[in-house]
């Protein structure tokens, strides 16, 4: 392995560099497009009804 | 202890070759996990059905009660952070990682011992204390080693970690309901199974942090870089040891501007669904009224990086500008955008996810801030002390919203009128912070750590 004394990345630090963002990635991917699809009811609700439901258990 | 003494700084410094963009993704590993903390609620309801199971019986514990699990781990996340900042630095990353992960996992197990036995102090114990320890250390652990690798752009690097803190409900939040589903059964609303289980996934997640973590060499640098290049009125060179920073007017100044940006957006946070049904009755339900608070929690996650990226291009001192001017200007108008004013549903969103981007900016922009104001020696533990100001905040901000609108309701306000109030109750705060802002100049040079500069330090 090449020396780098920038620390800006080698070869094999390149493989290294892809596993550990996509082991931190895809969580917080999946994370956020669950969040997504449970924000996207803003946009498609209709009107609220008269009666109202109990509220959905908030993730914060 | 011999066994952990790949624990140790000097057993974690950096070889030939080793990229700085691995830290990051190992920073993202502690915030990710201990950001779950924000996804607590779920727990709320399955935790007053331990006995009744479809509902609460006579001997279940009350939301009220369970409510302060939550409340207990933020105050102990801000005493924690204070407390071990300045161990911390001593110590070095891996070894706060490592204790950081323990104490999480740990704080699961026990309360796990606490709905088996449906003792209600063990969950305070455990959840409260022991994984609010966790969630301090955690929380500071990555700080000065992000902005010892990133001299060049500290913003975006401790931007980068402290959005996993704001992203670790998003995945908390599901992975908790999907384990209680798991794991229930009739007689078992699976919320100790699920406990146990997500001590140990977190921990084992955490342990990816703990294994990249690396410190950089003596004297490292990024190619090109030196500090003098980048070196304004507002960023010194010279480092301030802990102590001392506790005793500069800047520390306490920088401590309003936190609690009075934090303060304010609890506001919105604490009455998100309530306030979007009530401004906007007939038009938004509950139901979208979840997605209008999802929707806040990705602004908020998106703001940590925007803003602390932002502010390595315009400056600390001027990115806080912008969240407390704009931010008082926009809290003002918001309860105008509601039913009773204007009644246009999209400019109060809009308006609200902007003030949600700038509350989670405010809190990952702040490390490089005081990187900027005392150096990077003994940033970790500075933060940490400056936390204290969100376990303020976090008290306050609930507090100060629900009694506001409390005393209005019973004086005759409608429910619509009442966050009118409120809001412009949290514009006041922010401008206490402007001019808290307004009041912050360079450290002076009584405070400096003697011999040494922030670039020495690294």
């Amino acid at each position: 392995m090449a020396a780098n004394t920038n620390g800006e990345g080698t070869k094999s630090s390149g493989v290294a560099l892809l596993v550990a963002w996509l082991f931190v990635g895809i969580p917080l991917g999946w994370g956020v497009y669950n969040t997504a699809l449970s924000s996207m009811k803003l946009f498609q609700a209709g009107p609220a009804p008269a009666m109202p439901a109990p509220a959905p258990s908030s993730p914060r | 202890m011999a066994g952990l003494s790949f624990l140790d700084r000097e057993r974690s410094v950096a070889h030939e070759g080793y990229s700085r963009w691995l830290v990051p993704p190992a920073a993202l590993a502690i915030h990710l996990a201990i950001g779950q903390v924000y996804a607590f609620s779920v727990f709320k309801i399955p935790l007053t059905r331990l006995i009744g199971i479809t509902h609460s019986a006579p001997n279940d514990w009350i939301q009220s009660q369970v409510a302060w699990i939550f409340s207990l781990a933020i105050v102990i996340l801000g005493l924690s952070a204070a407390t071990f900042g300045k161990w911390l630095e001593g110590a070095g990353p891996r070894k706060a990682m490592f204790a950081s992960a323990v104490c999480f996992a740990l704080g699961f197990y026990i309360s796990y011992l606490g709905v088996q036995a449906h003792q209600l102090w063990l969950l305070y114990v455990g959840y409260g204390v022991v994984g609010g320890t966790g969630l301090g250390l955690g929380y500071i652990s990555p700080v000065s080693t992000l902005i010892k690798w990133f001299p060049d752009r500290p913003g975006l690097a401790t931007g980068m970690a402290i959005m996993g803190f704001g992203g670790g409900a998003m995945i908390g939040s599901p992975l908790a309901v999907k384990l209680m589903a798991h794991f229930h059964t009739p007689d078992n609303v699976g919320v100790g199974s699920t406990f146990l289980t997500m001590g140990t996934i977190y921990f084992l997640f955490m342990m990816f942090g703990v294994f990249t973590i690396r410190v950089p060499r003596e004297g490292w640098k990024p190619a090109g870089w030196t500090s003098m290049t980048h070196a304004g009125a507002m960023i010194t060179t010279h480092d301030v040891e802990v102590n001392a920073a506790f005793g500069t007017p800047q520390f306490w100044l920088l401590w309003i501007v936190l609690c009075m940006n934090v303060t304010a957006g609890i506001g919105i946070i604490e009455q998100a669904s309530p306030m979007i049904q009530e401004l906007f009755k007939g038009t938004i339900g509950p139901v979208a009224a979840a997605g209008f608070v999802g929707l806040l929690s990705i602004f908020n996650m998106g703001g940590r990086f925007f803003w602390s990226s932002v502010s390595d291009y315009i400056g600390r001192k001027p990115t806080y500008v912008i969240f407390l001017a704009a931010g008082a200007v926009l809290y003002w108008v918001l309860p105008y955008t509601g039913g009773n004013h204007w009644n246009s549903v999209g400019l109060f969103v809009t308006v609200s996810v902007v003030l949600l981007s700038m509350y989670g900016g405010g809190f990952a922009t702040i490390p490089a801030y005081l990187r900027d104001m005392f150096g990077g020696y003994n940033v970790s533990a500075i933060h940490g002390r400056l936390l204290t100001a969100w376990s303020v905040a976090g008290v306050l901000g609930p507090v100060l919203v629900n009694y506001m609108r409390e005393y209005e309701l019973r004086h005759g306000v409608d429910k619509a009128g009442a966050y009118q109030a409120v809001l412009h109750f949290m514009t006041l705060l922010l401008l206490v912070g402007f001019m808290a802002n307004l009041l912050v100049r360079p450290v002076a040079q009584k405070y400096w750590r003697t011999g040494s500069a922030t670039e020495k330090a690294a």
